[in-house]
């Protein structure tokens, strides 16, 4: 099912128009709202990126489009067919652009064509069902492929790790003599913040979890020797007695 | 009382004058010492004010307030001019010494700055009585009770005609009073001068007033950079932020602290320290700009303006004809209201069972779905009960066609409001929006259901007695608090001729920032064309949608309260899921402990809000204003509207928690306590025994609070108002606007036979005289017409010529016994399109509410009293004295010491 559908300006991550309802929770909502933007931001960063990719977090996946500078994301459950996800977002480009193209470029202001979400509302509306005649028949269409698309996860994708805490204090000296967005570099800061602990953590739960398998490996081993010692120290000592009566008797 | 525009240049670009003094005139005499009164603000009087005695040398005051350095040059002429006549317009709320200090030599330091008034020389001083016309106004009252005979009626001060409309032109670069206006344009520069300026300080805002066309206000687009604003109290850029160091930095008006400007909003800045771009950026030469909010002001895309219908249909909203003419009024309205393609239209509507229309834009008849379970409702479908306008047009117009003949034969009685509120509310939960709710009778089932009280008279003037006045089942206040939160913007139309409790629906409006509507005894013939209108004027009118508003004040000011109708959602955000331009607010202002040094004081209203066309924005007013070190400049610069407008919402809000009596009295108190304040400053001067003195700025002061006093939400006791009428009124005058608020207090008075006759002689005649409020003035031989603002009251003289009346009523109706269903409608003469023509024109004045007219005649029982007399301000009722009995008890108390 469809949770949330955003339109976004690649060149600066500007949004431009959003689905009006959606299926969340409003502290769920606020939360994957929150990492669509910070996707905007790396893809308006990024080079080179793919044109269609499926990002997975939590129990949903993004997948997301990109086509003419501008990015259709939408959220999805994790059952939802990837195929189905990519026509509606494909449907919305052509229609998109179809009104807005020589707009896209120029607009300043954010949301700028929110009239757009009464198309994506009644798009969104056809594509709720996956087993309407309708979806059916597009999901049995074997000309539309899917398969290629990369999948990876949302972690890997906003480039958890070094990246984010160089970034972390990019922003923090950034903030400080930027007096206009205090506010956004706040909410920033929080969301890098907790990225960044999760790094942390990772890094810190990495080299825990070698020293511990080294640790199962050496208690393997030892297992393995406490086992088995006993049989072989009677098995060598039958064998030293066999040998030692043929030699001293043979 | 407003200046003529020839005579006075606004001085909208002179945000910074310049540092430095200029040249002053060199010619001018040194000004006699015992001449340095100056002249009271000739604001308030419609005529010229007295010739000076020929004796008079120019005035000679220095500036009353703010450094001379401060202002110099604001709108001087360049010095080579010869000085020009002392302007008699007045000038930033009426100060004439603004334009004489042009003239004039600057005082010695000596005097300090704010020697407006000082006091005469021993063996120069000019004639008292001279002295007091020049300095304040004065009346002759006889001190001794009983005697005031000798006191002319009508030398009483009154508002003059069209006074209520007119707003003082704004200074500097401030925004228009018509946004923000404070109660004094003077703020005290300390805490004991604070405590004996005895009214508020603080100011009527109304955010989103309506301007005429040539005043918009301009819309300030930062493109993806960001509003410019201080960094440490988040201020708006405006006219009054100081550039420094060639334009890198800019100084906070609010907070003084020096702010970087951000590299593309650098400009150099000219000799003067003002920018030179100044006059191109409306943020820096205008007190009121739109801003176009960035991402960051928005949680979620802006929403689309959603409106929402939930409406009784029991059997007394059928019978009296109210669904019908809801439904035709919202269908004709369907073409105009805002936000087109994205606007979102809902209905549900209810008796003892909830029904649910599905729009889906694919039916071609709605389809209705009845629940009649309403202990706890839940929704029977998950969408189509909002949908979108303009795709689903069809069936809501089917829907409004069909929704009459469907309750046409319902019998129902009962009324589940909230159930149906609940319902209601998780439909809206998504997006928010307006909830429009039309109410008929008391609500009686399921939650918030609500009983009958305030039927007994012995209630009154106890402890219980403010409890009628707030909601009686907290369901109320929580449904409230949960709308705001889910940006809900809650109207209420109340209809009952019985009681409906509308203090309790009207909690619903008040914490949502909407409105009340109060149409007792509904009946369609007559109230219909002022339901059409009043319900039209709320669906097309202009809507701010999911707003907040803040205010900062400058430093050493605080704000302390705010009245009016919203949600605090902290300490000083206001929260207003829907507020229109028919919604004004007030605040109290207080000292902090410090000394407040400085020469101005900022003041900065900033509504962020979503447009009814999707778009979000701040709108910011800021304004300026002198502080001052002496008491008499602020009464001088007091603002009368102002401080009624605060004065009432006080005294409403105390008549929720106190009795009547005491709110009355809460606002007594203020005035006497600040007119005897007023005179201890003079009486030591003046032989003032038999006088009362008041400053020519409250002239009208006792005479509005009179007015206050009798007004429907204080008024009396039990036999007064109807609870509900108390309410409804209450609740109006808490989001009332300066303009209709005066004229409520004080409505015009018109003899109408005469006017009318005149005119269709050929007399030229455009607006007819004013006449005060009094029952003497009601000649029976004559026809009347009050105008309050809210309705036309037509009064018919006993031994009016009957072919008057049939002319104006039509000859069917003019002998009719009952007046109370009569409809007044154009009749095919000469004398009624006269007359509507002059109801046409008092209309249009007062766009926000219709003003309906009813007829009484004279003697009629019980309808005369409460239409006319109650409204006869002037004349003794409602346990008040008439105005001129109040006046000499108001002298009475000023002279008692305390």
């Amino acid at each position: 099912m469809v949770k949330l559908t955003v339109i976004a300006r690649i060149t600066d991550g500007l949004p431009l128009a959003e689905g009006m309802d959606t299926g969340l929770e409003e502290k769920e909502l606020d939360f994957y709202k929150q990492q669509a933007k910070s996707l905007f931001k790396r893809l308006s960063h990024g080079q080179n990126q793919p044109s269609r990719m499926s990002v997975e977090t939590g129990p949903y996946f993004f997948h997301y489009l990109i086509e003419g500078r501008v990015c259709y994301l939408t959220l999805c459950d994790r059952s939802y067919p990837k195929k189905l996800a990519f026509q509606y977002l494909e449907e919305l480009q052509r229609e998109f652009e179809r009104l807005n193209h020589s707009q896209i470029e120029t607009v300043a202001r954010p949301y700028a064509f929110v009239k757009f979400d009464i198309f994506i509302q009644k798009t969104r509306k056809l594509y709720l069902d996956t087993r309407t005649q309708r979806n059916l028949s597009r999901l049995n269409d074997e000309l539309y492929e899917v398969q290629q698309i990369m999948t990876r996860n949302i972690q890997e994708v906003l480039g958890v790790g070094d990246k984010l805490d160089r970034k972390l204090s990019f922003f923090s000296s950034s903030s400080s003599n930027s007096s206009s967005s205090i506010v956004s570099s706040l909410g920033f800061l929080t969301l890098f913040s907790s990225f960044a602990e999760v790094s942390q953590l990772s890094t810190r739960l990495t080299a825990e979890s070698r020293i511990f398998s080294d640790k199962a490996r050496d208690l393997n081993r030892q297992a393995l020797i406490r086992k088995w010692a006993p049989v072989v120290i009677v098995l060598s000592v039958v064998l030293i007695f066999l040998f030692m009566r043929r030699s001293i008797w043979g | 009382m407003a200046p003529p525009a020839a005579d006075f240049p606004p001085p909208q670009f002179f945000a910074r004058p310049p540092l430095s003094n200029p040249p002053l005139d060199p010619t001018p005499p040194p000004p006699p010492p015992q001449q340095l009164y100056s002249r009271p603000p000739s604001s308030m009087l419609s005529t010229p004010p007295p010739p000076i005695p020929s004796k008079a040398p120019p005035f000679a005051s220095p500036p009353p307030f703010a450094a001379p350095h401060q202002f110099q040059g604001l709108q001087g002429p360049p010095p080579s001019h010869p000085p020009p006549p002392p302007p008699q317009a007045p000038y930033f709320g009426g100060s004439p010494a603004y334009q004489q200090q042009q003239q004039q030599p600057l005082p010695p330091p000596s005097q300090g700055y704010f020697a407006g008034i000082a006091p005469p020389l021993p063996g120069v001083a000019a004639p008292p009585g001279h002295d007091i016309a020049d300095e304040f106004e004065s009346l002759s009252i006889s001190s001794a009770p009983g005697t005031a005979a000798d006191v002319k009626v009508e030398a009483l001060p009154r508002p003059p005609p069209d006074s209520c409309d007119t707003f003082a032109q704004p200074a500097w670069s401030n925004c228009h009073p018509r946004y923000f206006e404070l109660t004094t344009n003077a703020i005290p520069a300390s805490h004991s001068l604070a405590a004996r300026w005895h009214l508020p300080l603080g100011a009527v805002i109304h955010p989103l007033a309506e301007a005429p066309p040539e005043e918009q206000v301009p819309v300030v687009d930062f493109g993806t950079s960001g509003i410019v604003r201080c960094r440490r109290c988040r201020t708006y850029i405006n006219p009054y932020d100081k550039f420094t160091d060639g334009g890198k930095y800019f100084r906070c008006a609010i907070c003084n602290l020096l702010n970087d400007v951000p590299m593309d909003y650098v400009c150099a800045l000219d000799e003067q320290g003002k920018r030179r771009d100044a006059m191109d950026r409306p943020e820096l030469s205008q007190g009121s700009v739109d801003f176009v909010a960035p991402m960051e002001y928005m949680v979620r895309p802006p929403m689309p303006p959603v409106y929402f219908f939930l409406i009784d249909v029991s059997v007394a909203a059928v019978r009296s004809g109210i669904l019908q003419i809801a439904a035709d009024t919202i269908k004709s309205c369907l073409d105009k209201l805002p936000g087109y393609p994205r606007t979102q239209i809902g209905f549900l509507t209810f008796d003892s069972t909830l029904h649910f229309y599905s729009l889906k834009s694919s039916l071609t008849q709605p389809q209705m779905v009845v629940l009649a379970q309403v202990d706890d409702p839940f929704l029977p479908m998950p969408d189509d009960l909002l949908v979108n306008l303009s795709e689903s047009r069809l069936v809501v117009e089917a829907l409004l066609d069909s929704l009459p003949s469907i309750f046409a034969n319902n019998e129902n009685v009962e009324s589940a409001l909230g159930p149906a509120l609940e319902a209601t509310t998780s439909i809206m939960s998504e997006i928010g929006g307006k909830l429009l709710i039309f109410q008929s009778t008391l609500p009686s089932l399921g939650v918030g259901r609500l009983k009958l009280r305030g039927q007994e008279a012995h209630v009154y003037q106890t402890d219980r007695e403010p409890a009628l006045r707030v909601a009686e089942d907290s369901f109320y206040k929580q449904m409230a608090a949960k709308c705001s939160k889910l940006q809900i913007g809650v109207n209420v139309y109340a209809f009952s001729e019985k009681y409906t409790d509308v203090a309790s629906l009207g909690t619903l409006a008040k914490y949502t920032g909407g409105q009340v509507c109060y149409y007792p005894g509904f009946h369609a013939a007559v109230d219909g064309e002022k339901l059409t209108y009043d319900l039209s004027r709320d669906l097309t009118r202009e809507t701010a949608w999911e707003a907040v508003m803040r205010i900062r004040c400058g430093k050493g000011i605080k704000y302390s309260v705010f009245h009016g109708h919203f949600m605090l959602r902290s300490s000083d955000l206001l929260a207003l899921p829907a507020v229109d331009c028919d919604k004004a607010f007030s605040v109290q202002f207080a000292l902090e402990d410090t000394l407040l040094t400085s020469q101005l004081a900022y003041f900065q209203v900033a509504l962020l809000y979503t447009s009814s066309s999707g778009e979000r924005r701040i709108r910011v007013h800021t304004a300026a204003v002198p502080i001052v070190q002496e008491l008499s400049v602020m009464y001088k610069e007091a603002n009368i509207g102002a401080v009624v407008g605060v004065l009432s919402r006080l005294a409403v809000e105390k008549s929720l928690n106190d009795k009547l009596e005491n709110a009355r009295q809460y606002v007594h108190v203020k005035m006497v306590n600040a007119l005897r304040e007023y005179k201890n400053m003079y009486a030591v001067k003046h032989s003032l025994i038999g006088r009362i003195i008041f400053p020519e700025s409250l002239k009208l002061l006792p005479l509005y609070v009179l007015a206050l006093s009798k007004s429907l939400p204080l008024r009396g006791g039990f036999m007064d108002a109807t609870p509900d009428e108390r309410s409804a009124a209450g609740y109006q005058m808490m989001t009332m606007s300066r303009p209709s608020l005066l004229k409520l207090l004080y409505p015009a008075l018109i003899r109408l036979d005469e006017y009318l006759l005149q005119g269709s002689r050929g007399g030229g005649v455009d607006s007819p005289p004013q006449l005060p409020l009094t029952a003497e003035v009601l000649d029976p031989r004559g026809a009347f017409v009050t105008s309050d603002g809210q309705r036309f009251v037509l009064w018919l003289g006993n031994v009016l010529q009957p072919e008057f009346v049939a002319a104006i009523l039509g000859p069917q109706v003019a002998h009719s016994s009952d007046l109370r269903k009569v409809p007044v409608v154009e009749q095919d003469n000469d004398l009624s399109k006269r007359f509507h023509a002059l109801l046409a024109k008092l209309r249009k004045q007062n766009r926000w509410c219709h003003q309906q007219c009813v007829v009484v005649r004279q003697g009629e029982s019980g309808r005369e009293l409460q239409l006319v007399h109650s409204n006869m301000v002037e004349d003794r009722g409602a346990g008040f004295p008439s105005y001129m009995e109040w006046m000499v008890q108001i002298h009475r108390q000023v002279q008692q010491k305390i």
